[in-house]
């Protein structure tokens, strides 16, 4: 979970991290306690905030209220402000550091990034490799990092945020620009932290939903969401989006929904969602999860897609979509294409289903490619 | 010979009186691979399946020497402190079916395998089967026969499901596998597409690998770099998955947590490019791997 700069502060301020004197507001009206000159920062989860406008300095007093309604009614690259961060302003010596630590696949452990900060910083190190090797150092996560490779002042501050990246499970705990003030104190000006959520188990604090897609989330995503909650069994839900389209997609297993998106979509097929389900669910998850996705309106056509499943009981999974079939009454064409255990049985089902109570079901069986069938959904769906 | 999966695996199911491990023992079993103990802390003196557990894997040792493989079905909390015991007992090859174990529990299971010298395959790993000659995890699920063949062929996979569709599509058309690995899918894994090209390029029955890749990480173009200088010199043909993910804002998690994209790093084209410049033969669909392997 990607965290808010006030969040990720409280993090950093509970590890001993400098921050300005701050206070965080929710609407104009409330009263600003920080003295001018301050600096209006909105919470929003885009990169690039100050080219679009989310920061504003306020040195008159009197225009301070005003600044604030205007940051309120705004959207910062297309996410609406809800929050803003008010700080106070730092005076500070010229040079900014980008200090940052986060896991790399090619040393398969935690790395310190440290170099020269400011805007832009982050794409040096985001996009580096091996040939960055000057700004990236590989980190000893059974020694934990002392204090290697930055300068002598900075340490402190380093391993402050070695601390906060180790405790609170983060995957990314991100300063830029790290700067020293005025007075001799090294500060984080800004926070960027993303939060492992496979730690979540045992973080304490706890953050609410955020909008990722600079919208807050739909009533389908939050409901889809809820089918995992509490229950262990599988996951079907959990992982929901709602997109543009008009094609309704229940696809199987993390990698093989990506790989049959990937298929729809190149074929000029129009997704309504993405979601995937693995792990075995049981049937109601299936039931639930059938209901939210086809609940869109202006559907041209559903397709429930899967590889060949290693141990995710094909005849359960299909009968729980049947399930969430019946009470949408979806009349569109549905392709499916799936194979596993018990699948032969949950076609034989289908079919007699199908017949009987009038849906257009076009079933493959793993003897069909699996993106192949992309192609006859697309065509049934568009008419083609 | 197969790769890590031999006629002389001996297994140990670190959780088999859970659900998943209980499952997994059986079908193991069925499927002709030695299962000789398993361990559940406070739950020893009992059997699953026929099979003895112990409280300790120290225990199952004294009773077992001949174990040889962990497989780690065990909670997420738990995943850490179960490949700690396994290390500690240096058991040469450990296998973690477990999903969603945090990022910094594997990073220091890592740093210990390597430390020990011992083999890690996972986590969020679907399994190994060498077919016809015995599988470890879930892959294949009950009755792996239909799917999987015996041949020449290894098949490398981030996606458990995808290493199955794969395999099926190979003995589709005729064509065995000399051993299947799901390696799973989180940003970081214990071995990667490198490390098992390293013990196929020494394995006598393979002939040929396949990758199944996705967007994010580096693995992919490690394994392009391998390529092109000269340390694997088999032939590859590689599928890459994720382009559709691309389209969404940047961070949108699905699929599996490793297939993630930051900037340009891991990024579709960046594996594309450092593959087909590798000379390696870019599968465009999963049907086309056996044109692409003859």
């Amino acid at each position: 979970m990607l965290l808010y700069e006030f969040e990720g502060k409280k993090l950093f301020k509970s590890c001993g991290i400098n921050i300005p004197e701050s206070q965080l507001i929710e609407s104009a009206n409330e009263a600003i306690t920080i003295k001018v000159p301050l600096v209006l920062k909105a919470q929003v989860l885009s990169g690039k905030r100050a080219q679009y406008g989310g920061i504003v300095k306020v040195v008159d007093q009197s225009k301070l209220k005003e600044s604030a309604l205007a940051l309120f009614g705004s959207s910062v690259n297309g996410e609406k402000v809800e929050k803003i961060l008010v700080e106070e302003e730092i005076s500070k010596e010229d040079d900014e550091y980008y200090l940052s630590f986060s896991y790399s696949t090619e040393t398969r452990g935690p790395v310190m990034s440290f170099g020269e900060g400011g805007t832009g910083a982050e794409s040096h190190f985001a996009g580096a490799s091996r040939d960055k090797g000057e700004y990236i150092h590989s980190v000893d996560i059974l020694t934990g990092y002392q204090g290697e490779n930055v300068p002598k002042e900075l340490k402190d501050a380093a391993i402050k945020l070695w601390e906060v990246f180790i405790k609170y499970d983060c995957e990314l705990a991100e300063i830029n620009p790290l700067v020293v003030t005025k007075d001799g104190k090294i500060m984080a000006l800004d926070a960027k932290v993303i939060l492992d959520d496979d730690a979540n188990f045992r973080r304490e604090e706890k953050f609410p939903e955020r909008n990722l897609f600079g919208r807050p989330p739909t009533n389908s995503e939050i409901e889809a969401r809820k089918i995992d909650e509490g229950d262990h069994r599988g996951t079907s839900g959990s992982v929901y989006w709602d997109l543009d389209g008009d094609i309704a997609v229940i696809a199987a297993g993390g990698g093989g929904s990506v790989v049959n998106m990937d298929a729809l979509v190149a074929l000029g097929g129009k997704p309504a969602n993405y979601t995937e389900h693995s792990g075995n669910p049981p049937r109601e998850k299936l039931k639930k999860l059938t209901e939210i996705v086809l609940s869109k309106p202006g559907l041209k056509g559903c397709w429930f897609v899967g590889g060949t499943a290693n141990f995710t009981d094909i005849y359960e999974t299909l009968m729980g979509f049947v399930d969430g079939l019946r009470i949408v009454k979806f009349k569109g064409p549905i392709v499916i294409r799936r194979g596993g255990p018990n699948d032969k049985k949950a076609f034989e089902e289908l079919k007699i289903i199908g017949e009987k109570e009038g849906f257009d079901f076009h079933i493959y069986g793993r003897e069909t490619p699996m993106t192949a069938t992309a192609k006859t959904m697309v065509d049934l769906a568009y008419g083609k | 010979m197969s790769i890590l999966v031999t006629q002389n695996t001996k297994v140990l199911v670190q959780g088999i009186t859970g659900k998943e491990g209980s499952k997994v023992a059986l079908q193991m079993k069925n499927y002709g691979t030695k299962v000789l103990a398993g361990v559940t802390p406070g739950k020893g003196a009992q059997e699953v399946h026929g099979v003895p557990v112990y409280n300790t894997i120290a225990e199952a040792l004294e009773n077992h020497p001949g174990i040889n493989t962990s497989l780690i079905s065990v909670p997420n909390f738990a995943v850490f402190g179960a490949i700690k015991e396994a290390i500690e007992a240096k058991i040469p090859l450990i296998n973690v079916f477990t999903e969603h174990v945090p990022i910094s529990d594997t990073a220091r299971a890592i740093a210990l395998t390597k430390k020990a010298g011992v083999r890690l395959v996972g986590p969020s790993s679907m399994g190994i089967i060498s077919p016809g000659v015995g599988k470890v995890g879930q892959i294949g699920g009950e009755d792996p026969r239909g799917v999987f063949s015996k041949g020449n062929v290894g098949v490398i996979s981030k996606s458990g499901g995808m290493s199955s569709e794969v395999s099926w599509i190979l003995t589709k058309n005729g064509i065995g596998q000399s051993t299947v690995i799901g390696i799973g899918g989180d940003i970081l894994e214990g071995s990667t597409f490198t490390d098992l090209m390293e013990d196929f390029e020494k394995d006598s029955q393979t002939t040929a690998v396949v990758i199944f890749g996705e967007i994010g990480g580096t693995y992919e173009e490690e394994a392009a770099e391998m390529i092109k200088y000269g340390r694997f010199t088999k032939k590859v043909v590689a599928f890459i998955s994720g382009l559709f993910a691309e389209s969404l804002p940047q961070g949108t998690k699905l699929g599996h947590a490793g297939a993630i994209v930051y900037g340009d790093k891991g990024s579709y084209k960046s594996k594309i490019n450092s593959l087909k410049d590798a000379g390696v033969i870019i599968a465009k669909t999963p049907d086309e791997i056996p044109q692409l392997l003859k």
